[in-house]
């Protein structure tokens, strides 16, 4: 069994509700060709670096899962069906993991996120009792869209004259 | 002539050892999710800059590069960026 990860670019003014349907979708052509779903990463709605679709902002996810070769033949045959989904890019991860280690796998990562919770929801305990109203509003701040709006940073100046004499 | 200049040297210019920025971090890592730090190693257009000028290593280069191609397939980074002005 071998170790994907699938990112997919869907419609970003897509309803929540259909955007779940989605993702309910992709876990149950998972499921029936017998691979094991790990994580879905929700990256939000991000700018894209050029237009797909006539559209310049897209909705990320990234799906990791344990399977075999016609698993991602069938789940990437399903996405190019569904209208929703705008682009995707799968990624082998590791060419050799068994049922078990993916399991195993899947117990530590939510083992992990457990103990994140509780120490988040300490340090949130701690800072309210610290500062009342500070500490509420940090944690809601939204994390996803930190790269793609900045400007590009500068190259080093000998780095960009020599790139770019022979357009000029 | 001057102290420390090699003797059979003309015009020879001053270079800036090079040294490759992944080796030297063990922490820095090459992921097509991050285009934050890939956008380092492209130029304005979009371009991936040859290691001859940003001194990665070759095993690193070749990581890198296959990381800017998947940022570039899944439109985390340009194929081709704006001009300069």
């Amino acid at each position: 069994m071998r170790k994907y990860e699938t990112v997919v670019i869907s419609d970003p003014d897509l309803q929540d509700q259909t955007r779940t349907e989605l993702f309910d979708k992709i876990r149950n052509i998972i499921a029936r060709e017998n691979g094991i779903f790990l994580d879905l990463d929700d990256w939000g709605s991000k700018k894209l670096a050029y237009e797909i679709r006539k559209k310049l902002r897209g909705h990320y996810a990234c799906l990791t899962y344990g399977g075999t070769g016609d698993l991602v033949r069938e789940l990437e045959r399903n996405l190019r069906l569904y209208d929703n989904v705008m682009k995707f890019m799968t990624i082998l991860l590791s060419d050799d993991v068994t049922a078990e280690s993916l399991a195993q796998e899947l117990q530590d990562a939510e083992a992990a996120r457990a103990a994140a919770e509780t120490a988040e929801t300490d340090q949130t305990a701690a800072d309210t009792e610290a500062e009342t109203d500070a500490a509420v509003s940090d944690p809601g701040t939204p994390a996803g869209e930190t790269g793609s709006e900045e400007p590009a940073p500068e190259t080093e100046p000998e780095t960009a004259e020599t790139v770019n004499d022979p357009q000029n | 002539m001057y102290k420390g200049q090699r003797g059979d040297s003309k015009n020879r210019f001053y270079q800036r050892r090079k040294i490759c920025r992944f080796c030297v971090d063990n922490g820095m890592d090459i992921d097509y999710k991050n285009p934050k730090a890939l956008k380092q190693f492209i130029t304005e257009r979009g371009k991936i800059i040859p290691r001859r000028i940003t001194g990665t290593c070759a095993k690193h280069q070749r990581k890198l590069s296959l990381a800017i191609k998947q940022s570039r397939q899944i439109a985390l980074l340009p194929f081709v960026g704006r001009p300069p002005q």
